[in-house]
């Protein structure tokens, strides 16, 4: 019998791949328990999260008898959807799914149980503003698009609204098969990028800037409309000649073939490398949500792909929410403050690294660039008085038969309303009238 | 009662059943532990009880086991260095009649008192063994019993008597009961039924094995009660109408294991059987291929009338009893063919059937019992060998058996197909959870309709409703059943039981690990039950059945009885001296009591084994014989 009993030692190696798998198991529930739990198809999820309010405590969604409940005002919930998230989870980006853990007040010892410790954290207060956010949402009058607006001193995202939208109160039941509906999971601020046109032009100032310290301002071109460029046609928005112009008239002017001129003298590579120390190819991260990339890739291209690319058009893509920080920087002498959803210390909120996107000098050539574009081109009536406005505006062409994507980049220059701002509509009528009237609303609404 | 009213309805309610559901687990580790802890307390100290004495040359060894092999060979339990004596030479056993020697196909023979034997021959003390050149004659043991020492030994020095264990368990369960009652805030006194029934079978058994029984230990029954209502009250939340059929499930593996307690407590009744039990397994098999019907991909259905069985449960019993031996048959048929063929039909049938987690389980097992039998590395590679070829094979020929596993360890990916829908529900609900859980009825897992939650799910029903803590509880109950197995493979009655009781507890670990893996994506998910939770009649009837082994392989179960009916006869018997354990009498004790042991002289040559660890000096001086009858020998357990 000692051999036998020497032979169930056997077992032993049973028991050790037991409590090996046990272990492995309870150590990732351990690292990836709020993953697992914080699924759409959760039951426990909505009953349990608690409530949300903007900055001047509207409620924006609340849970009663294991039902969630959104804004009194049907405006409000389309165009907060995407920040604050649907009850199914489909909207990953939404603050629901990204800080349920927080909102359910989930922790790896009560899991989901509702305790007192956990319905008295379970609150959350947003930066955002309803107001300026329903604003921006009508003035998009039904186009999809995206407007992001925050405080570029404080970080506090005041208004942030993506569509195509839809009612969380009332899911449509044909969201999965209706065009319309088609996209309406995805938060364009976060994770969309866009054909961005002329905005990319203050890029290609940038790149100028850098290369010819001391001549980019004297520097002109003339532009008749039209002109060849390396075996093809530049363009200018309706075929207008500009004549000869400096930078600041170009800008104005949106002059296609100036800068197509200027990025062919500084060559692809200059171009390139300044749009990437601006953020382009970087997938920036917001609080744990990777941020959809800017794009630029002038490695394949040619001298006409080189010139449209100076112009937003070529392969260049761009990001709003990468947009806004852009010109957050522009506006703080070339580092921008982290935008944060939520004041107190939580996964949206904090004082994350700033991020440096060019130098002082060249931000405070760009603004000056900006304000002489609000100034003298589009005008200041446009916007409330003493804002002070700095902008681009732009038209980005998509082909296919579809109007352009039109935006609007800036921010104001100004320390009462210290707002950096990213606006896009596709199929738009024109940058300033459709996205800088989106622009506008948004200011309206927070002035 | 209005008073009752408002507390449910209060908001006190939730935080109060959490507290419970925090204390749940504590308790049922307290059993769990303590269970195990009073069953080693509890057992025999390993003192030899007769010893076999080399007169020649004054050599004394100690009969340690209930079966011990003689032979040259080192792994021999008594070895005899003698080049006359075979490798395994003859087998010397404790049977219920006395100590009985059988020579296993020795080259030179066995003779006892000097006459040949064929088969086994019972041995009186002062007989004498003759193999080879060596004569052995058969003498009562006489040292005294030496303090054991051991590192750890649990957290009390007492081991807890049965009636405390079994009332804590019940209040476990009654805990637990009483939350099923409180389910969405209303009081709802009929869900506790079903757990109340569990306490009156296991509340019956332990009436019948203490007290009509008189046996002394009750742990392994105490933790198979706790599980099983762990397991029912659970489900009995989930589907209070369903869960009769468990409830009859248990009633019936109650009775099997009563029956099969009997049953192996004859060895040549066991032997008889065989067999027999072997044959109805195939033809179980033969006829669930024939009549069985079609259940979620795996024909391993009958249907008799209402009631609807999983033969292949019932066939892991027949399984263990056709692979286990004891000691004489294993020294004399060293080869494992036979048993081999067996597992061969069995897997076959399995496959044909696709209930490929089963067939897993049974190859386990195969290997567990394999290797204690055989003790051969080389054979265990070649069968390891031999099946990756037959999974290669199956895999080649029915290749959308691999389809099913292709989710594993991407079920992230596959959140809304079935590739990974079940698993990763199981994992979100556990987590949601937490280490208490959200409530027995408050599942969504089990409410939300996954398929399998009562079933190859389970494990995350129970995280989810119970909390993490109780679960692992469970799991640890079943993977202590390793230790039970352990700590009673020499101390057996036989090697029947000792690798029956591992075989066991083997087989319900590997099934756990299916199970819990599989359903956690830890393993591909491969629908087998977790023993005593999981939803299935058969599964319960047959885990209970499997309990017995482990039950029979310790020798107290069937001392007590033994003791019961032999208390009635003790006045008639002088004196015994034998060691704290009362063994059987070996027959003609009586004739024995005058000898006293032979005082070894500053001459005489002490047997020192190379390992050194069955030698102890004996004392000068043997303890007085004292009069002592066998209920006390049975206290002295307590």
């Amino acid at each position: 019998m000692k051999t036998v009993g020497f032979r169930s030692v056997v077992l032993y190696i049973l028991l050790a791949v037991f409590l090996g798998g046990l272990g492995y198991l309870v150590v990732n529930l351990f690292f990836h328990g709020r993953q697992w739990a914080m699924q759409p198809y959760n039951g426990h999820l909505s009953a349990q999260m608690g409530d949300i309010k903007d900055r001047n405590g509207n409620v924006l969604a609340t849970s009663q008898d294991g039902e969630r409940f959104y804004s009194d005002d049907e405006t409000v919930r389309r165009a907060l959807l995407h920040t604050i998230g649907d009850t199914a989870g489909y909207i990953g980006t939404g603050v629901q799914s990204v800080m349920g853990d927080k909102l359910t007040g989930y922790n790896l010892i009560t899991g989901l149980n509702r305790t007192p410790f956990t319905s008295l954290s379970s609150k959350l207060e947003l930066t955002v503003d309803q107001a300026a956010c329903a604003a921006a949402y009508n003035a998009m009058a039904g186009r999809s698009g995206a407007a992001i607006l925050y405080d570029y001193e404080t970080g506090d995202i005041l208004c942030k609204v993506s569509a195509p939208t839809f009612d969380p109160a009332f899911v449509p039941e044909d969201i999965e098969t209706n065009d319309a509906y088609k996209g309406a999971y995805v938060d364009n601020t976060l994770s969309s990028s866009f054909t961005p046109g002329s905005i990319f032009k203050v890029v290609t100032a940038a790149a100028a800037m850098d290369l010819w310290p001391d001549s980019w301002s004297t520097r002109t071109y003339e532009c008749w409309g039209s002109e060849e460029i390396g075996g093809s046609n530049i363009t200018c928005l309706h075929g207008e000649s500009h004549g000869n112009q400096d930078m600041f008239a170009a800008l104005g002017n949106s002059c296609n073939i100036y800068f197509a001129k200027l990025a062919g003298d500084m060559g692809g590579e200059a171009l390139q490398r300044k749009a990437e120390e601006m953020g382009f190819n970087v997938n920036l991260d917001f609080h744990g949500v990777t941020v959809a990339k800017s794009s630029l890739d002038l490695s394949a291209a040619n001298a006409n792909e080189l010139g449209w690319a100076a112009v937003g058009q070529y392969t260049v893509l761009t990001n709003p929410y990468h947009m806004m920080v852009l010109m957050g920087a522009v506006a703080k002498g070339g580092t921008y403050t982290q935008p944060r959803l939520t004041e107190r210390g939580d996964f949206f909120s904090g004082v994350g690294t700033p991020g440096r996107l060019m130098g002082p000098e060249t931000a405070q050539q760009l603004k000056s660039l900006l304000r002489s574009d609000v100034e003298n081109y589009y005008g200041d009536w446009m916007f409330p008085q003493g804002m002070n406005v700095c902008a681009k505006t732009g038209t980005g062409e998509v082909g296919e038969g579809k109007a352009p994507n039109c935006w609007m980049v800036g921010f104001c220059d100004s320390a009462q309303y210290p707002y950096a701002f990213a606006v896009v509509v596709e199929e738009g009528e024109g940058g300033i009238e459709t996205a800088g009237s989106l622009v506008s609303a948004m200011l309206q609404a927070l002035a | 009662m209005d008073m009752l009213t408002d507390f449910i309805q209060s908001g006190v309610l939730p935080t109060a059943l959490l507290l419970v559901r925090a204390f749940v687990p504590v308790l049922a580790l307290y059993v769990v532990w303590r269970s195990y802890t009073s069953f080693k307390k509890g057992q025999r100290r390993r003192d030899p009880v007769v010893m076999l004495c080399d007169e020649a040359s004054g050599i004394r060894f100690p009969v340690l086991y209930w079966e011990n092999s003689i032979g040259r060979s080192k792994s021999c339990d008594i070895c005899l260095p003698d080049a006359t004596v075979s490798r395994d030479h003859a087998v010397l056993m404790r049977r219920e009649e006395g100590w009985v020697v059988c020579d296993t196909g020795s080259q030179s023979g066995t003779a006892v008192n000097g006459r040949g034997i064929e088969g086994q021959k019972l041995l009186s003390i002062g007989d004498t063994v003759t193999m080879g050149d060596v004569t052995l004659t058969l003498r009562n043991a006489d040292s005294p019993p030496e303090k054991r020492r051991r590192v750890f030994k649990g957290f009390s020095h007492e081991a807890a008597s049965p009636v405390k264990l079994m009332v804590a368990a019940s209040l476990v369960l009654l805990l637990m009961a009483l939350q099923g009652c409180l389910v969405d805030g209303a009081f709802v006194p009929t869900q506790a039924v079903p757990t109340l029934l569990v306490m009156v079978m296991g509340w019956g058994l332990y009436i019948y094995s203490i007290g009509i029984q008189h046996r002394v230990s009750f742990e392994i029954e105490t933790i198979a009660y706790l599980l099983s209502g762990i397991g029912i009250t659970v489900l009995a939340a989930f589907d209070i109408d369903g869960v009769k059929t468990q409830l009859a499930a248990m009633a019936i593996g109650v009775l099997l294991f009563c029956f099969m307690i009997w049953f192996m407590n004859d060895l040549d009744r066991v032997a008889k059987f065989r067999v027999y039990i072997g044959a109805g397994a195939i033809l179980l098999f033969a006829l669930n291929m024939v009549i069985g019907t079609e259940q979620h991909g795996a024909k391993n259905w009958i249907q008799l009338g209402p009631l609807s069985i999983q033969p292949s449960e019932l066939i892991k019993i027949a399984f263990v009893f056709v692979g286990t031996s004891t000691l004489d048959r294993l020294q004399t048929k060293k080869n494992i063919t036979e048993f081999l063929l067996f597992t061969g039909i069995c897997m076959g049938f399995l496959v044909l059937m696709h209930d490929l987690g089963t067939a897993v389980i049974f190859f386990a097992c195969f290997l567990i019992i394999a290797f204690m039998r055989s003790g051969s590395v080389r054979t265990i590679v070649l069968i390891l060998s031999g099946a990756a070829i037959g999974v290669l094979l199956i895999l080649q020929f029915l290749p959308y058996i691999a389809d099913r596993f292709a989710g594993w360890g991407h079920v992230w990916e596959h959140i809304n197909d079935n590739l990974g829908f079940q698993q990763t529900r199981v994992l979100t609900y556990m987590a949601s959870g937490g280490l208490f859980g959200m409530g027995l009825g408050d599942g969504y897992l089990a409410g939300s309709g996954v398929f399998a939650a009562d079933s190859d799910l389970v494990f995350g029903l129970l995280c989810e409703e119970q909390g993490l803590a109780l679960a692992l509880v469970v799991v640890l109950a079943i993977a202590l059943f390793i230790f039970y197995a352990r700590s009673d493979v020499t101390r057996s009655r036989s090697t029947f039981f000792s690798i029956g009781a591992c075989a066991v507890a083997g087989m319900l670990l590997f099934q756990t690990c299916l199970n819990v893996f599989g359903a956690t994506d830890v393993l591909p998910l491969t629908g087998v039950t977790l023993p005593f939770i999981s939803s299935g009649g058969s599964s319960m009837m047959s885990v209970w059945g499997l309990m017995a082994f482990l039950k029979a392989s310790d020798e107290r179960t069937y001392a007590a009885r033994r003791a019961s009916k032999g208390s009635a006869r003790t006045a008639a018997r002088p004196a015994s001296r034998t060691g704290e354990f009362p063994p059987p009498r070996p027959r003609g004790e009586a004739q024995d009591t005058g000898y006293t042991p032979r005082r070894q002289g500053s001459g005489g040559r002490r047997y020192s084994p190379p390992a050194g660890r069955h030698s102890r000096p004996a004392r000068p001086q043997p303890p007085p014989p004292r009069q002592r009858d066998d209920m006390e020998d049975i206290n002295s357990w307590k």
